[in-house]
């Protein structure tokens, strides 16, 4: 009899596999599509991979997070020379990290600028054109401190913890019209903008980083393309990551079945292990904090 | 064996249980401590101050308005319960200036002693269709709703972590834990606040500060019904999911500082609800294509 019951359950798991494509977005195809990216002097070094003659690269030079009528106006100029726009991938972005009383001021307003603000425009320059042509994907690049809040990421973890309230919120909005969006959560990557992030890093943030190891940029990109073009919700890089995006879902939308059901099933699972690290981080503060006094106290008696 | 099993388990949950308040932060006084809410002059932070107050603190309400903050100062007075309670009045914007907010830390400070408890209220909402809000929006309510949560918090923060006690509570949104349709900028906005919370918490746990996100559902305020004047149908037939709660209610639960755990049951509950959402959009859409088409063709 459980046994019985135990067969339905793995033929209706595999029933479930099955159909899961069916109610999956249709891959964007990427030959022809027009991707506007933020790298101007990349340029070169992307034309070394051309694969036919017909492949231009188009370089705009503009601050997107300044002036909204500024990034519509770029949209513009690039829909003009290569047409309408098929995928959008919003990667400009800055880290800091600090204390939160040690951080300046007017680092939680630029942060909040350059990541959110700056997404937020070139999605809307594009937005309409999408929804018209039934067509689109937009890709967000948050962080998996967009997914956790950690020592030291105050004004950074606030500014990628909003790209994916936007990014949900837009989904919703836009999924009838056949346009999908993608928020990436990388890890640590070795990338020019993560060595200008370390320059500063607090102690513990940093004991709390070697939790996870550095990704290379190729990795992470090859795996942001693959989730964007299915119109996969959320992307993340290795099992630290899979493990992340699992337990902080939430709310957020699935794009398949086999995703919604791991999901269900592993987060208990994942809650518990979330803890023991949460834990750890905890003594990993606690320990430098008692650290710290020991030698100041040692500084005042000497 | 399954049921020897079984009996291990239960045994263990119940002594869980048991243990779990030894791991708890000790609550905190709030006869004689030092409250400031922002947003207090209105709504739930008003609320939260009546709630604080009725249980002997002193309050220091931040606002912008100086009418609705004497008026609201009037109303909360009425629940004292000793003579020695006082509620301090400060007008300001607490999203423009840093170095305005600290001093007006700084004042309450000096008349009232050191802050134990910010409650964070300060706030607004505004929804419409990620393309028809204005750009301005976005900056807007970022600046209101997540600027002005940092400021305060982090004029007070050094003293508590000197003083080794404080309580920092963020009033979020249920639009801060899912995106819903309508919400790009305030999702945005309150999903920050989210961040900012978990990694300060995470910083000042060593010394005794806590910190508390609250996620309250549609309550009936006056920035409630600002808020629905201009609300799309979309977010308007997905909002009737969940019923509106009266401010004093909410303000109970955050002053208790309530804690909830989710688990995988949840997760399949969600995946329907999403679903739902989902249809609700786009029997919306194509019945505004079909309104279009018949315009057209009259």
């Amino acid at each position: 009899m459980l046994l019985l019951a135990a067969a339905f359950l793995v033929a209706f798991v595999l029933l479930l596999y099955m159909v899961s494509p069916l109610i999956s977005p249709k891959p964007l195809a990427l030959p022809g599509a027009h991707v506007v990216d933020k790298l101007l002097q990349a340029k070169k070094e992307i034309e070394m991979h051309s694969i036919n003659d017909k492949q231009v690269v188009l370089c705009i030079s503009v601050d997107v997070s300044q002036d909204y009528n500024q990034v519509e106006n770029v949209i513009k100029q690039a829909q003009e020379k290569l047409g309408p726009v098929d995928m959008l991938v919003n990667c400009a972005g800055m880290a800091m990290s600090g204390k939160f009383e040690d951080l300046e001021v007017s680092t939680f307003e630029r942060l909040m600028s350059i990541n959110y603000l700056g997404s937020v425009y070139p999605s809307r320059a594009v937005i309409t054109t999408m929804k018209e042509r039934r067509v689109g994907r937009i890709v967000f690049v948050s962080s998996q401190a967009g997914q956790l809040g950690l020592f030291g990421f105050t004004a950074y973890s606030a500014s990628k913890f909003a790209i994916r309230g936007l990014a949900e919120a837009l989904q919703m909005e836009v999924k009838p019209y056949n346009v999908y969006i993608t928020v990436a959560y990388p890890p640590d990557t070795d990338t020019p903008g993560f060595a200008e992030e370390n320059r500063t890093k607090p102690l513990e943030t940093r004991l709390i980083s070697e939790t996870t190891s550095v990704c290379k940029p190729e990795q992470v990109a090859k795996q942001i393309v693959k989730d964007a073009i299915q119109g996969n919700f959320n992307s993340s890089l290795g099992s630290d990551g899979y493990m992340l995006s699992a337990l902080t879902c939430g709310m957020a939308p699935v794009t398949s079945i086999t995703e919604g059901l791991q999901q269900v099933v592993t987060m208990g699972l994942f809650r518990t292990i979330a803890l023991f690290y949460l834990g750890s981080f905890d003594s990993i503060v606690r320990r430098c904090m008692m650290q710290r006094e020991k030698s100041e106290i040692a500084d005042k008696t000497a």
